[in-house]
């Protein structure tokens, strides 16, 4: 067994933590686990981040807080909040 | 009846229908073929030895049958001008089992090198991708997902690597010979194949000739106050608020060029008199 780091990101609406999300991505710490979009899901894991915090997730990134400007290749949808969550693993 | 372009009008699409495609970015047809059509050109395809690339419909005429669909064409006049041009462009995809999804991105960035360039426009609509199933899609057979409204965004394709599954993602589980419209500036992927089955999607790629005086669907100005409510009101999928007004801002832009000469006029109205709202219960 071996402690490693979860990661989940979550994207919201907003830089407020209860914001809903609109987004999400968990990168589990196993060698070989793909994220990819899943055509079969029907909602995300957390509505809010802070619903992700109340289960036990640990912001480690919050979202910058310049809105959006004026620009090409910035209008990326949402505010990321990066989370994780240290959990034993087999190895 | 028939338009100035021999186009029959019961083939256009309508003022909402117009509204949903600036608003969303895509529009589904279901173009009526004898019923053992599809599985025809899906045996064809089967028998391709290689990607043809642009020349698929040279390999397999038969497809062109489907672009040239009335109701397929009626859906790319209005939406392009009944003097839409198909481009050089057009692929096969071939999802095999076991192919992991795509990445989200913008197809408009991936061919810089065709002759007339495709910079994106987030306020009109210069060219659409069409994509059709010569099989029934089931979610688990590689559907293509879409975020709608995305179109009217651009970004860095990197930036947008870490986001995963969207809340309000669109996945295209359709039936054999459904034809997916797509604005070509829509953030979308193909999904995983966890099926047994291969999944085709021929995907062409038609322009936009000339500027529009005049709609070219099937107008009616009384419906001009409803349209611009819905354009400024109606949510594709969620996003944050500063990105709202400009927004709305493209999606009014993009209505206007597809309009031409009737445009919607801005006029101030009071959006916020009414009832006074209730108590918390």
């Amino acid at each position: 067994m071996a402690l490693k780091q979860r990661l989940l990101y979550l994207s919201a609406q907003s830089t407020d933590p209860r914001s809903p999300a609109i987004s999400q991505a968990l990168h589990e710490p196993v060698r070989g686990s793909i994220v990819e979009i899943d055509p079969t899901r029907t909602r995300l894991d957390y509505e809010t981040v802070h619903d992700a915090i109340c289960d036990g997730w640990r912001v480690v990134h919050f979202p910058d807080q310049r809105g959006s400007l004026e620009g090409s290749e910035i209008e990326v949808l949402g505010y990321q909040f990066v989370l994780e969550k240290m959990e034993q693993f087999d190895d | 009846m028939t338009s100035a372009t021999g186009i029959s009008t019961e083939n256009l699409l309508n003022d909402d229908q117009v509204a949903d495609f600036v608003i969303n970015g895509y529009h589904i047809v279901e173009p009526q073929f004898p019923a053992d059509f599809h599985s025809k050109v899906y045996s064809e395809l089967e028998l391709l030895p290689m990607n043809p690339g642009d020349d698929i419909n040279k390999a397999i005429p038969k497809i062109d049958q489907v672009y040239e669909h009335p109701a397929v064409a009626g859906a790319l006049a209005s939406l392009l001008g009944s003097d839409y041009t198909r481009a050089a462009h057009r692929h096969c995809h071939k999802n095999h089992p076991g192919t992991r999804s795509q990445a989200w991105h913008q197809d408009s960035l991936n061919i810089p090198t065709l002759d007339d360039g495709h910079g994106r426009v987030s306020d009109h609509v210069q060219s659409v991708l069409v994509m059709y199933y010569p099989q029934h899609v089931a979610s688990n057979m590689g559907p293509t997902a879409l975020i709608p409204g995305s179109h009217l965004f651009t970004a860095a394709q990197d930036r947008n690597a870490s986001h995963g599954n969207f809340r309000d993602q669109i996945v295209a589980v359709v039936p054999a010979g459904s034809v997916l419209i797509l604005h070509y500036d829509i953030w979308h992927a193909g999904t995983a194949n966890t099926s047994d089955q291969i999944r085709y999607m021929v995907k062409y790629l038609f322009e936009r000739a000339s500027e529009s005086t005049e709609p070219s669907w099937n107008h009616d100005s009384s419906n001009d106050a409803h349209i611009f409510e819905r354009l400024e009101r109606d949510e594709a999928a969620l996003i944050q608020r500063s990105l709202v007004d400009k927004r709305n801002f493209r999606r009014t832009t993009m209505w206007n060029n597809l309009a031409g000469n009737a445009g919607l006029k801005y006029e101030y109205r009071d959006k916020w008199s009414g009832e006074w709202p209730q108590p918390n219960q």
